[in-house]
């Protein structure tokens, strides 16, 4: 005996066969996960004051609008959850720039309130690989 | 087998042993911290991490301490409220700050002048209660702006002109950032952000050894829409633009970002400008200092100033018609978000 | 197992090849053509390929682990270690399997080597993160794998058929 097994070496109708199955397989995980149902990580807004974490909304499990208040430092936020976004919706600090920023819908944006100390921020979302380290501006 | 065995097992060892020697630094810690009126996100790995964090934020404390202006007992405070004319000792590193301020000032012909708080206060931008003052308020306030209102007495001695105020809020957390560069790269930090409320210095690139991703937040969208991105290992990047504050009044909008020469809001025909350097230490100051003043001064003079290579810089500027410009030393770092809708221009 | 001083000089030479060729891969980045982390032509596989025919599974197996620890040892990095044997134990698993099916060519095992070794790294990156993410790559690596698969397997081929016939494979 010289090797431990003698392959065939041709490709033949099989390996074409196997080939097929596979690219069935790579365009039909392709079709699942980027359209409708790839709901891999999950959205979710992390609430922070301070600096220190104090909440974590997941949005993907919200059937309906869903509004919070925050109170810290002397201001109340009014913060209205959906399923795809964060937003406040009303503020009685002097900036309004929590306001300004309108709605977030992307994990790595943020929020930011700077007379109550409050930040929000939304992780996981949708796979985006353009994403950026961080934002200027 | 035994051998082969015994062979596995002592590459094992070695790889162990080699990968402890590494340090290689796997996550990045992160800190986030609240001062200068903004907040301020750091995140480093590499080095001493928890130490130079710990460093940075007793740092940030510390300069919000000094280089506040409503703080009555900061170092700015005492020289705002020594009477006109006096000398005030401020110490060396204030004076040599407002030294580098009022070299900005003539770089820029005045576009850039730490002497406007009164006007911005008459605004309310200082004390977050907004109002448009009268023409007639405001020239009588300018009468007191300028860097010739300013004098370096040497010896860490600084003295104001009767009504004349500084304020380096255009300036304080870009120098905080040249200190945090300082100390991030004593403590052999090897990956670094240091976002100080736009003011930023990146160091290393990511984890995967990939540049850092610098999002340009588009001035016209909401929050977390980019202009573009910049890619970045070692570098500044500072951002200035109307959209950042602002308030509106029988349907005007008046951003913060105050023209010294007329006392309003700057109306130069740019949104955002973003001011980019390498990481030396010293530039974080300047790219604080030159988006400002480059804000003010419009397109033109912009593009002028950084031709004339009095400093070295790169920009990304945004104009109200609705153009993306970018100077030839990052365009090739630089990528314009195609959703924005600019029409991008590379400026050589 | 036993092996003789023949077999294990053998091994070690395969090992050394393949690890020559892992380096070797770096000059065709194919990360350039698609930019996908993880992506590559997976050259080494002819290596693992050619002892899982002349050796049998247990050698084959052997070389693998040592080039996988020797090739993150070299790297200086053992987080890749968790991705290249991952990537690799599946991939020789299935191959294992593939090459019991007579009907299949050495081809056929290559690229059911290769998507198997996508599915290994791509699981090991999910499992590394804690985030799904990675798994939007997979598709794209499995068509991918489609061809580096034939590549290696065409490569695998001409080798056997030059050296089948030689005292090499001899115990």
């Amino acid at each position: 005996m010289r090797m431990k097994s003698s392959p065939k070496l041709r490709p033949n109708i099989w390996d074409g066969l196997l080939a097929a199955v596979m690219l069935a397989l790579a365009v039909a995980g392709g079709v699942l996960l980027w359209t409708g149902g790839g709901e891999t990580g999950d959205l979710i807004a992390v609430v922070s004051v301070d600096g220190a974490e104090t909440e974590r909304v997941s949005l993907a499990g919200l059937t309906a609008p869903e509004e919070r208040t925050y109170t810290h430092n002397g201001y109340t936020l009014h913060v209205t959850f959906t399923a795809e976004s964060a937003q406040v919706t009303a503020s009685d600090c002097p900036t309004q720039d929590c306001v300004h920023t309108g709605a977030i819908t992307r994990g790595g944006q943020s929020i930011v309130c700077l007379p109550a100390r409050l930040v929000i921020q939304l992780e996981g979302g949708a796979a985006d690989d353009g994403s950026p380290d961080l934002v200027i501006g | 087998m035994r051998r082969f065995g015994a062979l596995l097992a002592a590459l094992l060892l070695a790889g162990t042993l080699a990968a402890c020697g590494g340090q290689e630094a796997r996550e990045m810690q992160t800190t986030q911290i609240f001062a200068m009126d903004t907040v301020m996100a750091l995140r480093a790995a590499g080095g001493e991490t928890e130490a130079a964090l710990q460093a940075a934020e007793e740092e940030i404390y510390r300069l919000d301490e000094e280089l506040s202006r409503t703080r009555e007992d900061s170092a700015v405070s005492r020289l705002n409220s020594a009477p006109a004319g006096t000398a005030a000792d401020v110490g060396t590193e204030l004076y040599d700050l407002i030294a580098r301020a009022l070299d900005f000032s003539a770089a820029t012909d005045g576009a850039f002048d730490i002497t406007l708080a009164p006007v911005s206060s008459a605004w309310g931008f200082t004390e977050d209660a907004y109002r448009v003052p009268a023409q007639t308020e405001l020239d009588a306030l300018l009468a007191h702006v300028g860097a010739e209102h300013v004098h370096l007495e040497g010896e860490g001695s600084v003295s104001l002109d009767a009504g004349t105020r500084i304020d380096l809020g255009a300036i304080a957390k870009g120098y905080a950032s040249d200190r945090m560069a300082e100390i991030f790269q004593s403590h052999g930090v090897t990956h670094g952000i240091v976002d100080l409320g736009g003011n930023t210095w990146v160091c290393g690139g990511n984890l995967e050894g990939e540049p850092w991703q610098i999002g340009i937040q588009d001035p016209a969208r909401e929050s977390g829409a980019l202009a573009g991105i910049l890619q970045a290992t070692d570098a500044f990047a500072v951002t200035s633009g109307g959209y950042q504050r602002y308030f509106e009044e029988d349907g005007v909008t008046y951003h913060h970002i105050i023209d010294p020469a007329t006392g309003r809001p700057a109306e130069s025909g740019l949104t955002s400008v973003t001011v980019v350097a390498d990481g030396t230490v010293g530039n974080g100051t300047m790219c604080d200092a030159l988006s400002t003043a480059l804000f003010v001064m419009g397109e033109e003079r912009a593009l002028d100033l950084w031709r004339s290579g009095v400093y070295d810089f790169d920009l990304v500027l945004v104009t109200a018609d609705g153009r993306l410009l970018v100077t030839d030393g990052i365009a090739d770092r630089f990528q314009p978000d195609e959703t924005a809708g600019y029409a991008y221009e590379v400026v050589s | 197992m036993k092996l003789s001083t023949k077999q294990l000089t053998l091994c070690a030479v395969l090992t050394a090849m393949a690890l020559a060729l892992s380096y070797l891969e770096n000059f065709f980045p194919l990360s350039l053509a698609i930019p996908i982390p993880g992506i590559k032509l997976g050259l080494a596989n002819i290596v693992t390929l050619s002892a899982l025919y002349a050796l049998g599974p247990g050698q084959a197996l052997l070389i693998l682990a040592a080039r996988c620890l020797l090739g993150a040892v070299f790297a200086g990095n053992l987080n890749a270690l968790i991705f290249s044997l991952l990537g690799g134990v599946t991939a020789m698993l299935v191959m294992i399997g593939l090459s019991r099916v007579r009907a299949l060519s050495v081809y056929g095992v290559s690229v059911g080597g290769a998507a198997a070794h996508s599915c290994g790294q791509v699981a090991a990156a999910v499992l590394t993160l804690g985030n799904t993410a990675p798994l939007y790559y997979l598709p794209v690596l499995l068509g991918v794998s489609l061809f580096t698969g034939a590549l290696t397997g065409l490569i695998t081929a001409c080798l056997l058929r030059a050296l089948g016939h030689t005292k090499l494979w001899e115990v």
